[in-house]
């Protein structure tokens, strides 16, 4: 598959749709403590609200742990196979970032399984922090909102032809230089 | 049809004094009777005052506080995050109850109990842990004197995670200042009615939840595929994008327009300087995030950073309308980097920012007339706008130090010390105004008056509609807005949902009922879910007028009847005497109440099981 899930922290409210639709369509319950997708929140130094959800890396430290080979990519996608998974949970600690999820009522552990391609997290995501993206496209949000960090956008607003337009300059922030 | 699902049928007491948690099963009569929320919490402090024979001492160990989340409450649906705090509350000394959003009530939902009651006093400062089907009540006085968020991060680092949900009061709280809030997910506050006082006489600094069981719900792709109707609605609505921008804040440059928005201490209702504080000026300068409740699309909490000026690095959670109107333009300030510094003060201390605003706003107004002399104020002077003497002031009033010891009572205390401050003051019943003037619409004072809390808009919110419809309304209708109101609004309550998706994006109340259905498997329509809101305004007015409130107590303050506001598009208006009281005799008529505002003594039997 050559499209990402991405997440944009900055556009993230922190309502956990996401979690709860995940549980929903993987288990058929509303409890976001069984998703493969959580929201931390961490408040106030530094403020952020961080959706974290595997990032379905190229190569895979949670299938290298795996004692029993129960991880795989297929599709493109890292998939659990349920019947091999002995549920050591060697996988959840050796995920970077904490990608993997376990729940006392599941006998294996909670991993992303991308919906078959078509993420229900996404589509439900009011804000637009979590996107389906090709993965060549990766990074163009950090790009772009670091530009306009760094600069500061002004406005002009004049008349043509009766026409009311606006262009946008960039004016490097002269107290930061 | 009765209950299949939506419940625990759990109830979980704790008695602080014997250190003991014990889980009671709810039977369905109850569950369908009462709802949840302030259903719940209405009922058993109810039986509370029975077994006590109506002599309960706000802050005394007898006080019952009830944390009800609604059968609704996680479950997928726009804005389902929504508690409710019920009890017998110091500031009015009658019923009061305060919702709270965010994620609290989920997590102590998925402990597996629907109702939290907490009783008697911890021998020292505590936190109660409830940690799925075990509940321990851990000592913790190194806690004693930490603000709200301070608090939060050392509970959490104590227990070792994150993924818990900490509800906790400030030293506002432990201080038992009679307009205490209680803070949780770290800014969102169950405000009014000082909750946090009564947590701070049961010597409880915090409750924390973990919680990780299913919710129940009857059917489930039933009301995935209603609440996606319900989400897609509220996202094609024309202001859906300027709610999530702007939040309440929106309401700020609303209320100016309108001329309802509180200008030094409700003198005014017009702000000269309102476009350095509103939406669109914290757009610009201050937003640097979003925030929401649980599973809300609209995220009207802001995330604010100040960036420049004598208050940088001040971050807040917020502010939204009522906070950045009290403590703005009720007290002068312009200055929006202040606002949010006095909102951050707040939080951190735990203090409601409505109650908190009017008082200051009424000590300006008392100094500046003569009633409080420079020595009544510790010899500091306030005025109008005065950012520093404010942010001080606040907090004198948490510590209660000087006059912030009888600030710190609320509003009956200070009409005691100083009788001329009921002219200045605005409150109903001891509890003080919210920031929408009702001089423009009687339906708002209406509300005001007849609020089972006191003067809070969380009952009835009919300025807009009145002053945009409203304005040929005959009595009778103007007295079926407010009760039609009243039904609906707890309501939400009830069910441990948010209102703003009805009322700020017209999302239909009819969606209530099938949300309903489809979680507990009870067919309900709306009017009937209403009648039962209606038999909870019954009983919390049979507990306040068992607790000595009648028809003089159902009245407006003071600047209402005599003082118009002095500049813009109500200058001049007041509320008349005689035309309230026509209304009012209406509306205890509508409601089947007598004259004098007392239910009928058969209402009594409803809730006797």
């Amino acid at each position: 598959m050559s499209k990402k899930l991405t997440v944009i922290p900055e556009q993230c409210s922190g309502c956990r749709i996401c979690e709860l639709v995940c549980a929903i369509k993987h288990f058929g319950v509303n409890n976001p403590k069984k998703s493969a997708i959580r929201v931390l929140t961490t408040y106030p130094h530094p403020v952020m609200r961080m959706p974290i959800v595997c990032s379905q890396c190229k190569v895979l430290t949670c299938a290298q742990v795996c004692p029993v080979d129960a991880l795989r990519r297929s599709d493109g996608v890292v998939q659990l196979n349920k019947e091999n998974c002995t549920s050591c949970y060697k996988c959840v600690d050796a995920c970077p970032f904490g990608a993997i999820y376990v729940h006392e009522d599941c006998d294996s552990p909670i991993v992303c399984d991308m919906c078959g391609g078509d993420p229900e997290c996404v589509k439900k995501c009011p804000t637009g922090a979590l996107r389906l993206i090709p993965e060549a496209a990766l990074g163009e949000f950090k790009r772009l909102n670091n530009v306009l960090s760094y600069t500061q956008m002004k406005e002009i607003e004049f008349y043509e032809k009766g026409e009311r337009k606006v262009i946008h300059y960039a004016e490097i922030g002269k107290e930061e230089l | 049809m009765s209950i299949k699902s939506g419940y625990f049928n759990k109830h979980l007491h704790v008695d602080l004094t014997k250190g003991t948690a014990e889980h009671r099963d709810l039977l369905d009569t109850f569950l369908e009777k009462y709802i949840g929320g302030r259903g719940f919490g209405a009922k058993l402090v109810w039986d509370n005052l029975k077994k006590h024979d109506f002599r309960v001492n706000p802050l005394g160990t007898e006080n019952l506080l009830v944390i009800a989340p609604g059968p609704l409450t996680g479950v997928y649906l726009p804005s389902s995050g929504k508690t409710s705090f019920v009890a017998i509350s110091p500031a009015t000394g009658l019923y009061g109850d305060s919702s709270m959003g965010g994620g609290f009530g989920v997590e102590l939902r998925q402990t597996g109990i629907d109702i939290l009651s907490i009783t008697g006093r911890a021998p020292e400062l505590s936190v109660l842990f409830i940690d799925n089907n075990e509940t321990t009540i851990l000592p913790m006085p190194e806690l004693k004197g930490k603000s709200c968020l301070e608090a939060e991060g050392i509970i959490k680092e104590r227990l070792g995670t994150y993924a818990v949900h900490v509800a906790t009061i400030g030293v506002a709280g432990e201080n038992m200042v009679n307009f205490a809030c209680v803070n949780a997910d770290w800014s969102r506050n169950a405000g009014r009615t000082g909750i946090g006082a009564i947590m701070g006489a049961k010597n409880l600094k915090a409750i924390v939840v973990r919680g990780h069981k299913d919710l129940p719900v009857y059917n489930v792709s039933g009301l995935m595929a209603e609440a996606n109707k319900a989400y897609k609605y509220m996202e094609e609505h024309k202001y859906f994008r300027m709610w999530q921008q702007e939040g309440l804040m929106n309401v700020i440059e609303y209320a100016n327009e309108k001329g309802i928005l509180p200008a030094y201490n409700f003198k005014d209702t017009v702000f000269a300087k309102h476009d350095q504080i509103n939406g669109a000026t914290m757009l610009a300068h201050y937003k640097i995030g979003d925030s929401a409740c649980f599973s809300c699309s609209m995220c009207c909490g802001n995330i604010c950073l100040v960036k420049s000026g004598k208050y940088t690095g001040t971050i807040i959670e917020g502010p939204e309308y009522e906070s950045c109107a009290m403590l703005g333009p009720n007290l002068g300030i312009d200055n929006f980097a202040a606002i949010l510094s006095a909102v951050r003060l707040c939080d951190e201390l735990g203090i409601d920012t409505i109650s908190t605003g009017n008082i200051v706003g009424a000590v300006i107004e008392g100094y500046e007339k003569g009633i409080l002399s420079l020595s009544d104020l510790d010899g500091r002077e306030i005025t109008w706008g005065d950012e520093e003497a404010v942010l001080e002031l606040i907090q004198k009033i948490a510590d209660r130090r000087g006059i912030g010891d009888i600030l710190a009572d609320g509003s009956r205390r200070i009409i005691e010390k100083w009788p001329e401050m009921d002219k200045i003051i605005l409150q109903v019943k001891g509890l003080e105004q919210s920031a929408y003037d009702c001089r423009a619409g009687i339906t708002m004072g209406l509300a005001y008056a007849t609020s089972d809390i006191g003067a809070h808009h969380t009952r009835a919110w009919t300025i807009a509609k009145e002053i945009e419809e409203g304005q040929n309304w005959s009595d009778e209708e103007k007295v079926d807005t407010v009760i039609y109101h009243q039904k609906l609004r707890p309501l939400f309550d009830m069910l441990g949902v948010c209102r703003l998706p009805w009322i700020e994006l017209g999302l239909n109340e009819r969606h209530y009922e099938n949300f309903y259905r489809c979680v507990t498997g009870k067919e309900a329509s709306l009017e009937q879910l209403l009648e039962l809101s209606n038999d909870i305004y019954d009983l919390t007015r049979l507990i306040n007028t068992r607790l000595g409130i009648s028809r003089k107590d159902d009245s407006l303050p003071y600047k209402v009847w005599a003082n118009p506001p002095l500049t813009g598009p109500n200058v001049g208006k007041v509320i008349d005497q005689k035309d309230f009281q026509k209304l009012l005799s209406l509306y205890y008529q509508k409601r089947g109440w007598d004259e004098n505002g007392i239910p009928p003594a058969g209402v009594e039997r409803k809730f006797e099981d």
